[in-house]
This record gives structure tokens, sequence and C-alpha cells, in this order.
């Protein structure tokens, strides 16, 4: 009999949604979907508003990326004006956002994902989680949530409030850095990197034990795309796109943001409210990409600092080509909190930083303006197109979760092909499936726009469409 | 394995969390602004868009907190209510539930206050910065309530 197995809510990623599993008559999986239940609307609802304000409303997505959001938003009002920025404006924005990546990768960590591989699959639920973690490791467990207050209070002391910082604006930012938030973020910095190169030691012990989950969760080729530099160097709020495919080829570089609808096209799918984006030249079946760190550092040749360079080679040297197992996320997102360290402490010795001018002043000189910038999750994209009174006559946010959907998709399926035997359904089997959801860290009210919690729906369905067992949940 | 924290800074701690462009997802936010205003000794506040992990070192060295929200559903009146730390652990996201928090606050920091979720209730929930009369209402049921904790003798904390 085939069954439709639902796992609803997935817990542990941003937002609500649930994935189904179809089997089919032999009792083998046949296919897997992640929907996705939320309502994204957040584009029409800016629509006539000045753009000087989508700095201010744009970060109000989300409470997770704020940050993200306020910068790309920011950049998008750059180009409106047809300015570039002052250099101290783009450093001290950069800062912001390597505290942005500290801060989220950290919690996707340690409290996100940690607990399962640290923990084991087949552990109880009750304490497959950080507090279990707590339990078992709490130096670690502690040094975790002490790494992620790290990059809040980065954010912090840039922007005055660790949410929704009203600091970045269209021609660069309201305030410089202090002397004292200098002194303030140096002075954490050791125990950060302590905190970091635990995770890193304690993760290479991880690889050698669970190679299996390497090979199985979500490890199948596709295009990479991220940001980097004009010498390929890794980029998280400037630079250009970049598109290799699994063998590590370029087939497309040095693409302008603003151009960015020549290489990424957006499919519906009838069974969730989140798009799809693909790279358009191979459609939307073999265009399918990822992004976010694992795609960072495929795309990538270098990191500008030591001990990430280091750490990236050691990357680089698990496959010949790219790096395709979503599994690896949590590698690169450790690579990527060690080397936002080291650029952290590289910007503050930089005396551009603490330059004056932080603001370019003009009007309206372009009609339409793109803002891209590297999100924890993977490349955003805020498009303005405006009228000569600066109103918002159209808005298109493209966000890194919805890259990632197409890849999350075929994640579960790949996943539970393997795990899913006949009708018995075990919590170990769930949970594995969950994780490789979780292992692209996805932010589904950023998708979405979600307003909070929603009424979650379960249902089991038999083949010819009776509903076996439901659930809900206000 | 649990250290006492070093010390309560002996305020009462006021958090209003919720989207300020959600409509009526903006009371605890309100509420929060409302008593920062009245600069009442004693009283501290913090607002942000949902609870995280590092709020439990605040919320541990708090001599007594409010946890502010608005809440959707049948319930129509403003609603005070003590709340207790997860027994068993909670699964965690990048944002935390209340009784996730206080078990945080337990396990990390090894003190938990009093603590009260105070809730507010939300007709509407879209996109933009106006709010419901039931809303608005119960901001202003909230405020009076806060004003009342903050005068009245602190209860003795949960010590771990």
């Amino acid at each position: 009999m085939s069954q439709r197995i639902v796992i609803d809510p997935v817990t542990r990623i941003e937002g609500h949604a649930k994935i189904s599993v179809y089997v089919d008559n032999a009792g083998n999986v046949s296919g897997a979907e992640f929907h996705v239940v939320e309502f994204r609307g957040f584009e029409k609802f800016c629509e006539g508003r000045p753009y000087t304000e989508m700095p201010g409303i744009t970060p109000r997505i989300c409470g997770i990326c704020p940050v993200s959001h306020l910068l790309a938003s920011a950049k998008a009002g750059d180009a409106i004006m047809a300015v570039s920025i002052p250099v101290a404006a783009d450093k001290l924005r950069r800062l912001m956002n390597l505290g942005q990546l500290v801060q989220s990768h950290a919690l996707s960590f340690f409290h996100l994902s940690a607990p399962d591989f640290l923990l084991g699959w087949d552990s109880p639920p009750a304490s497959r989680n950080v507090f279990g973690l707590i339990a078992s490791h709490v130096d670690l467990a502690r040094a975790g949530i002490r790494l992620r207050q790290f990059g809040q209070e980065i954010i912090e002391v840039l922007g005055g409030r660790k949410v929704h910082p009203a600091w970045a604006v269209p021609g660069g930012v309201r305030s410089a850095l202090t002397k004292e938030g200098a002194e303030k973020i140096r002075a954490w910095l050791p125990e950060a990197y302590a905190t970091t190169r635990t995770a890193l030691d304690l993760f290479q012990k991880v690889l050698e034990t669970h190679q299996h989950e390497v090979q199985l969760y979500g490890n199948f080729p596709s295009l990479f795309m991220g940001l980097v530099a004009p010498d390929g160097g890794w980029e998280h709020h400037g630079g250009k796109l970049r598109f290799i495919d699994s063998s590590g080829s370029i087939i497309a570089d040095q693409v302008a943001p603003a151009d960015y609808l020549k290489v990424i096209g957006e499919a519906v799918q009838d069974s969730s409210y989140l798009k799809s984006p693909y790279y358009v030249p191979l459609g939307p079946v073999d265009g399918l990409y990822r992004v976010g760190p694992l795609a960072r550092l495929n795309v990538c040749t270098h990191m500008g600092v030591t001990q990430a360079d280091a750490e990236l080679r050691n990357f680089k040297a698990l496959s010949p080509g790219a790096v395709t197992s979503s599994f690896l996320y949590h590698y690169a997102r450790l690579i990527e909190i060690l080397a936002s360290l080291e650029w952290i402490e590289r910007y503050l010795d930089d005396a551009d930083l603490y330059g004056s001018h932080l603001r370019a002043d003009a009007g309206i000189n372009s009609l339409h303006g793109v803002g891209a910038s590297e999100a924890p999750r993977g490349t955003l994209f805020h498009d303005y197109t405006v009228d000569r009174n600066g109103l918002l006559q159209k808005v298109n946010l493209i966000v890194a979760t919805g890259q990632n959907n197409l890849a999350m998709n075929r994640t579960v399926a790949q996943i539970a092909r393997h795990f899913a035997r006949g009708p018995e359904i075990t919590e170990p089997m769930l949970n594995r499936i969950e994780h490789g959801i979780r292992c692209y860290d996805p932010c589904l009210s950023c998708s979405t726009h979600a307003a909070g919690k929603m009424a979650l729906h379960v249902r089991m369905i038999a083949p010819d469409g009776r509903v076996l067992h439901e659930m809900k949940r206000d | 394995m649990n250290t006492p924290y070093p010390s309560e800074d002996g305020d009462l701690l006021v958090i209003g969390y919720g989207n300020t462009l959600r409509q009526d997802d903006r009371a605890g936010p309100l509420v929060a602004g409302t008593i920062e205003s009245y600069a009442l000794p004693g009283v501290r506040t913090l607002v942000c868009a949902q609870l995280s992990p590092e709020h439990a070192e605040a919320v541990a060295r708090a001599r007594e907190v409010v946890l502010v929200d608005a809440m959707s559903g049948s319930v129509r009146a403003t609603n005070l209510q003590r709340i207790a730390p997860a027994a068993s652990p909670q699964v965690t996201t990048h944002a935390v539930e209340p009784p996730t928090l206080l078990a945080l606050a337990r396990d990390v920091y090894g003190r938990v206050p009093p603590v009260w979720l105070l809730t507010v209730p939300a007709e509407k929930l879209g996109f933009g910065t106006d709010i419901s009369e039931t809303t608005r209402h119960g901001v202003e049921v909230a405020v009076g309530k806060i004003v009342k904790l903050a005068h009245r003798k602190s209860l003795k904390p949960v010590e771990v």
C-alpha cells in the first residue's frame, strides 16, 4: 500500500514547513517534497513607499537575519542614487555583516545542528537538543552561546541595537565605530577564536565518524553560486556573481548583481509558496544551484586570511571538484566563522574604518537599483524600481533559502530513499530527514515573510485519498 | 555543573517582543516602549523581534521578569500568568519560546527569577503599523498590570 509519510513541523528551523515522503506499493520511496505553507507578500506591501524607508522596513521581514536585509536594501538605494559610498562606510557595513555571519552560524551549529551529530541520531528526542548538549558538553554549549553573543555585540556596537538596527542607509551609514566599541570587540576576539577552534577540532572528529552522512545527506551534483572578489576571493558583501558546476569549473563569472535576471529565473511549485530559483541557461531542472556557506567556499579560491585559508584548503581537499555533500554545510559555517573573526580583527586595525566621511549625498539618478549581499544562508537580492519621486513601483526580493529550495527537495528525497523501509517509521529516520533540511539552515520566515506561528496540520493519506491519521496544532 | 550567576541586578525586567510591521504583533514592543517612557525606578526594558538564547543571561540576572507578547486566537483579554521553565528540554530555533528561555537561564546560568507571561489579544496580523482597538485597549491594560507589579514586593527567586 502506498503511503505518504508527513513530518510536520520540521523542528529547529525557522518558520514552518512540512515534509511529505511518498512511498509506492512496493514500499520504496518514490519521491519527497519540502512544503512551505507560509505566505509571501512583503513586496506588495512596500509598493508606494519611498525607497529611503526600505532599510528600515525590510529588516522587519525577519528577526533572524535583519542585518542582511538592511545591507542589501541600502545597497539597492546606493544604486538608485548611483553613488559609490565612502570607504569608511563600506568597511563599516562589512564589519556589521561579519558580525551577522558569526552570530547566525554560531546558533545554527551549536543549537540547531550539533545536538544531532554529537548526541546521536538515535538519542531520545527529549535530549537531542541544546539542553542535552549542555548536559554532556556543557563547556561547548556555553561557549557557543557566548560566540553568538559576540556576533550580536558587533551589530549592537555599530547599529545601536541587536535587532533591526536603523544604521545603514542609501549612500552610507549613520554613525561611526567608537573607540570604546572597537576595544570591546577586540577584547572578545580571543575567546571567540578559542571557541571556533574547539568547534573545528570537534567537527574533524565528527567527519571521521559520520562518513555515512557525508555520502547521503544531500550529496549530489549541482551548480553553486556566490559573490566573489575580482580575484576570485571569498566575498560576503561586495563583488560579483560566480557560478560553478560540480566539477569545480566556472560556468559564469563576474556577473554584476544588477544583471542577476540574466542568470537567475524563478519557478513556481504547486505544493509550496516558496519560489524556486534556477540558473537560466540550463533551465529549471538542470539549473538547480545551491547558495550559502558550502557554495561560497566552493566558488572562491581563497578566504584572504591565514587561518581560514588553511581550513579552506582542508575543505577543498575533501573532493577533486566542488564539495557536494550538504552535510558539509556545517563545516563550511565553521570556516566562515573563523574567516569572519580574522577579517574583523583586520578591519579593527584598518585606519580606513575610522574615517569621518560616512555618507555620499545624491538624489535619484536611476529608476532601478539592485543590492546584493551574502546573508548567512546565501546570496540575497533586493531589486527596487522607483518613479522620479523615489516611490517604489516594484520590489523583488530573492532570499537565500528560496534559492536552496530545489536542493532541499532533492536532499529530502535522497535521505528518505536510503532510510525509509516499508511502513515502519522510526524516530531516528525522521530526524535524519529533518537534519537534511537543517544542513541548509533555512529561514522560512525570510522566504515567505511570515508573521509568526501558524496552525499546523499533519495528515497520513492512503493511496485512495483516505485520511489515515490526522493531527492539528494551533 | 551549574555555576550560580555572580549577582542579581535587582531590577524588574520587561521584555516586549514582536514584529512591529505586522499590525497587532507590535503589542509587546508597544508595551515595553510605554513602560520605558515612564522611567520607573528599578524597572528595565528590552524590546526585540523575538526571544533568543542570549536573553537568558538578562533573565537570570533580573529580580523579576515580564515577557510581553501579542496572542491571536479566541482569547480577547489581556492575561498575566506566572510561567515555569520547561521541565524537559525543548527543541530550539533561532527564536525560543518562553519556557525554553527560562530553562536556558536555569541550565546555563543557574538561576530563574519569577517570570510572568503577559499576553495582549491580537486580531490583525497583516502588514502594517496600525493596530486594532482590541489590541490598543489590551496594551493599556498590560501597561497598568506592569506598573502594579513594579510597585509590589518582589517574590523570592528560584536558585538552582
